[in-house]
């Protein structure tokens, strides 16, 4: 065996033993120390090497230590995979994730019909809680003793405080967002399309179907050439928006003082999609909204040319629907403000 | 309603197959409640009381289906006899004192009380009316058939005898056939005889003139009573009833007659009696019939479809209305059981829901005008809820009304809203702050194991001078929990820097005050927030819930922090503002920082000391910020070092050493000079 070869075996089983760092330091003294090692030892003796032997030799010592460099990097990377690293961290500890909380359910529901509505070129407007008669009642075609006011059985407060226009005076809670529509019409020619959200209260039962407060979002169109054909065609779109591109949609005929023709919008139901089951009563829809084209004396009221202008209005509960939508059976929870409830909603 | 389909086919050929005809009445505007074997329950609309009853929901059946309607009294049941005769000198005169009575028919018959066959008592139990004896269930078996609520006297009981239609007096008594005894006032019409009120008109008769086992003559009276008077003596004496229902939503003022005549059709053919005299009509304005015009190009403009003139027409008659061609369209005359139908629009609506909604093609509307922005409060809510969930709060949604006790610690020098007509005590007013909910909200978390809890709510508040937006936070327990460190519990200053970040977000800087004048926070540990400068108003309140008032919410350990922000509407407006935003240059010459520490007397906020560093620095002073307080051992009893750093610049050139020395000495001095601070 010639002396390349027999280095070439004693690094290899130096290498296959190394188990450690240090180990595999000292295979590196002994093999290619600069002053000890035998292949740095075996090239240095190249030059006095027969001149007719030196171009062998040296090409052959010169190979040993490539092959020597390569093999203990590859050793070299073995033990080190598997050594403990100096100061290591336990990387698997939970990071510091920053604290963050989540909007509300009826806030993400309602966020939601505002951005579908938004994205139709849908204004959102705000107004107040507390209204007057005329905002909430007589506008909207309800003059005193109207029956439908028993509809929305109505919360009255103790005394009259000043209303949000200052010319008249707040009387009761709003039972609906419709005041808002009233006075964005009194204060703006048509055309108007906007979204009215916000709480609305009815002397109503405290139970896992009932709340005297709930939150509603209305919306109104008004322009010329309005029909209860673009009512259709704008809640389809909401619905598809809003539950998916299958779904399917009837509109039922209803009544409502402020709306002639009236209507009430099914959707098929979430959950069977038209079968019949538990949620939907064995019927196959889902009662989602009431809605209907604006009575002309909606428009007489607030000042709008009854006869050259049309529009639709519908109304929207959003407690109802986010229950579907979190899977829920009582609508207490979304007042209890239970952590355990609200951390587990989307961000 | 109830109703069951055999008696409903009495009067056309519908379907024997009920959820055939639910399904086609419920997509005409009758919502099915439910079905059992052949008895339909449909919810009737409150405009339509003309449908509280067989022959109404039959006349919609017939046009539903394009069906015959037979006529009313056809029926096997008890063909219908020869006009009744009206007379003028009857045995018991009617007069009618009080407009709220535009019609009163009165027929006196001799009868013979007793039970009722099955087939009377059977409709009677299916449509959830309890049987009583034959003249009282053929008033309500006529009040269902044709919708008309009738009731009987005995004559025998009618002092006079006579009828009187008139406003009760004041303090007037009378027990009423459910046997309570009611007292009524001069607001409520009730039929009287000579002496005293015998029952409240369209609501309930009374129990002294009630038909027994021994009467032999009744009074048997058909009415029409003004819908508004019957809903307020309804509402008044909190008595709902099959007959104030129908009067209330306006009943038909041409069926009285008619009415009675069925009844007495029904009475001869059980053999319970016959009339006795003509019948009386006291009907002293007759009603005009409305016509109304239903112009062709509005009902296709309102409905978006062509619906054919036959369809029209068709839907018209079947429904009971007296269509007339006309140039543009038709005159319809409108039936007088039809209450609802008042102007075109109602026409329109009786042709779309008979032609179908389903039919109607579904348009888009176009958009004309460049849709408006959003109201500035929604833009702010959302960038308030953004902000605060991003700081780590959980909103949350209270109760707008709360009970007296939660909302009395939080009520301002001008007291609480509080309603009338309240559902219970738990929702008794309205709030006057967001923090008694959240309060609420928070004890209910940690009621339930959860120890670190962060809430904010964004709404309405209110005092008697209004209503009034704000935000609003509650925290307690530990500030964040990781294993690496203890990070401590919330105190004010957590509370503080919400409403300091709210305030910046809002583009509002503030300065902080002590506000030991809150009533719900612990006194020295609270701030009110003014905006800056000249006019400046209060915006926010921040400090530590009272440990009185949190535990008698039910808190049972640590403390709370909390803070509300008004959202005035100028702060809507500086928000909206936002879109001209420019921002400054960046600096080009580095800035020179020093730290001053200061021993300080231990009262003398912080606002002051900052304040006067700037009042005495050159305006090469961009920045003040404390960075240490100590107290302790090096710092004499009674005082505290206050750490700040100084940073310089200036726009131009780079500032020298000295300068910045010079300018820091005038700081000093005058800090000595004004608060007797040293420097440590």
């Amino acid at each position: 065996m010639s002396s390349l070869e027999q280095l070439r075996t004693d690094f290899q089983a130096a290498l296959a033993a190394a188990r450690t760092a240090d180990d595999l330091q000292a295979t590196r003294d002994r093999f290619v120390g600069r002053k000890q090692g035998l292949i740095t030892a075996l090239l240095k003796g190249v030059s006095s090497a027969p001149v007719e032997d030196r171009r062998a030799l040296g090409s052959g010592a010169n190979a040993l230590k490539e092959e020597f460099e390569e093999a203990w990097q590859a050793r070299a990377a073995v033990i080190s995979a598997g050594a403990p690293v100096p100061d290591a961290l336990d990387v698997t500890l939970p990071g510091r994730v920053p604290r963050i909380g989540r909007r509300h359910p009826l806030t993400q529901v309602r966020e939601r019909i505002e951005t579908i509505f938004a994205s139709m070129g849908y204004a959102v407007i705000d107004g107040p809680e507390l209204e007057d008669d005329w905002h909430n009642f007589e506008a909207l075609n309800m003059p005193p003793e109207h029956p439908a006011r028993d509809m929305q059985d109505t919360l009255y407060l103790g005394a009259p405080m000043p209303a949000a226009d200052r010319k008249r005076h707040a009387t009761l809670l709003r039972t609906h967002t419709s005041g808002m529509q009233i006075r964005h019409m009194e204060a703006h020619p048509p055309p108007v399309r906007v979204i009215a959200p916000g709480r609305v209260y009815r002397r109503d039962n405290f139970d896992a179907t009932h709340t005297p407060m709930f939150t509603q979002v209305e919306g109104l169109v008004v322009d010329e050439g309005i029909t209860l054909g673009d009512l259709k065609g704008t809640l389809n779109a909401f619905a598809e928006r809003l539950y998916g591109a299958g779904i399917k949609t009837r509109f039922r005929p209803s009544f409502f003082p402020y709306t002639e023709p009236s209507a009430e919008l099914d959707v098929s139901c979430l959950n069977c999609d038209g079968a019949g089951c538990a949620l939907c009563k064995q019927s196959g829809w889902l009662e989602v909204l009431g809605c209907g084209m604006v009575h002309p004396a909606v428009f007489e009221a607030v000042g709008y040319d009854a006869e050259r202008y049309t529009g639709f209005a519908f109304g929207i509960g959003i407690e109802r629907l986010a229950l579907r939508f979190y899977g829920l059976d009582d609508i207490r929870m979304f007042y209890e403000n239970d952590l355990r409830f609200l951390e587990q909603l989307p961000l | 309603m109830k109703v069951p389909l055999s008696w409903l086919r009495e009067f056309v050929d519908a379907p024997t197959d009920p959820a055939q005809v639910a399904a086609r009445l419920a997509a005409c505007g009758f919502a099915v409640e439910g079905i059992d074997a052949e008895v339909i329950d449909f919810e009737i609309t409150a405009n339509r009381p003309d449908c509280l009853s067989m022959y109404g929901l039959a006349r919609e059946t017939a046009t539903a289906f394009d069906l015959p309607l037979k006529p009313l009294g056809a029926t096997s049941r008890a063909p219908a006899a020869a006009e009744a005769k009206t007379t003028s000198k009857p045995s018991v005169p009617v007069s009618l004192d009080d407009d709220g009575c535009k019609r009163y028919a009165l027929a006196v018959a001799a009868v013979r009380v007793g039970p009722s066959p099955s087939w009377l008592t059977d409709r009677l139990h299916q449509a959830g009316i309890r049987p009583i004896n034959n003249i009282v269930d053929v008033t309500n078996f006529v009040m269902l058939e044709m919708g008309h609520p009738m009731h009987a006297f005995d004559a025998m009981k009618l002092a006079g005898p006579e009828i009187r239609v008139r406003k009760a007096r004041r303090g007037e008594r009378l027990t009423t056939l459910d046997g309570q005894s009611r007292t009524l006032d001069e607001s409520m019409l009730v039929i009287a005889d000579a002496e005293r009120a015998v029952a409240i008109a369209g609501v309930m008769g009374g129990a002294p003139t009630e038909v027994s086992a021994s009467t032999s003559r009744i009074a048997l009276e058909s009415a029409w009573f003004e819908p508004a008077s019957v809903r307020t003596t309804s509402r008044r004496l909190a008595l709902k009833t099959e007959a104030s229902a129908r009067f209330e939503r306006g009943a038909d003022i041409d069926a009285p007659p008619r009415a009675i005549a069925r009844a007495l059709d029904l009475f001869r053919s059980l053999g319970a009696g016959d009339l006795s005299e003509p019948i009386v009509d006291a009907y002293p304005v007759a009603r005009t019939p409305r016509t109304l015009a239903l112009r062709r190009d509005r009902l296709d403009r309102l409905l978006g479809t062509a619906v054919p003139g036959a369809d029209v027409l068709r839907i018209l008659t079947g429904l009971g209305f007296s269509p007339a061609p006309t140039a543009d369209g038709w005159a319809v005359q409108v039936p007088a059981f039809r209450v609802d139908v008042q102007r075109e629009a109602d026409l329109i609506e009786e042709i779309g829901r008979h032609w179908g909604f389903d039919r109607i093609p579904a348009t888009l509307p176009a958009l004309r005008t460049p849709p408006p922005p959003h109201a500035p409060e929604v833009t702010r809510g959302r960038l308030l809820r953004n902000l605060l969930t991003g700081a780590g709060l959980q909103e949350a949604e209270t109760f707008t009304f709360i009970e007296r006790a939660a909302a009395e610690p939080f009520a301002g020098p001008d007291g609480l809203v509080a309603i009338a007509n309240p559902l219970s005590e738990k929702f008794a007013v309205m709030r006057p702050s967001l923090l008694p909910g959240l309060l609420d909200a928070l004890v209910y978390n940690r009621h339930r194991d959860a120890t670190s809890v962060q809430l904010f709510e964004v709404g309405s508040a209110f005092t008697p001078r209004g209503e009034v937006r704000r935000a609003a936070w509650v925290l307690t327990g530990a500030r964040g929990e990781h294993w690496s460190e203890s990070s401590g519990d919330v105190d004010i200053y957590d509370a503080k820097g919400v409403a300091e970040l709210l305030a910046s977000a809002l583009d509002l800087e503030v300065i902080a005050e002590p506000a030991d004048d809150v009533p719900w926070f612990v006194k020295g540990r609270s701030a009110r927030l003014r905006t800056r400068g000249e006019g400046g108003i209060e915006i926010a309140r921040v400090g530590q819930i009272r440990p009185d008032l949190a535990s008698a919410r039910g808190l049972d350990a640590g403390i709370v922090v909390a803070g509300e922000l008004d959202l005035v509407p100028d702060a809507a407006r500086s928000q909206a503002g936002d879109a001209n935003r420019r921002v400054q240059p960046l600096p080009r010459h580095p800035s020179i920082v020093r730290d001053l520490s200061l021993v300080i007397d231990e009262r003398l906020p912080a606002e002051k000391v900052r304040g006067t560093i700037r009042r005495n620095a050159p305006a090469t002073l961009v920045d003040v910020r404390e960075f240490d307080r100590y107290q302790g051992a090096g710092v004499p009893q009674g005082s505290v070092s206050l750490s700040l750093r100084l940073t310089f610049r200036h726009a131009e050139r780079t500032l020298t050493d000295s300068e910045v020395q010079q300018a820091v000495e005038a700081i000093v001095s005058a800090l000595t000079a004004e608060h007797g601070v040293k420097l440590r």
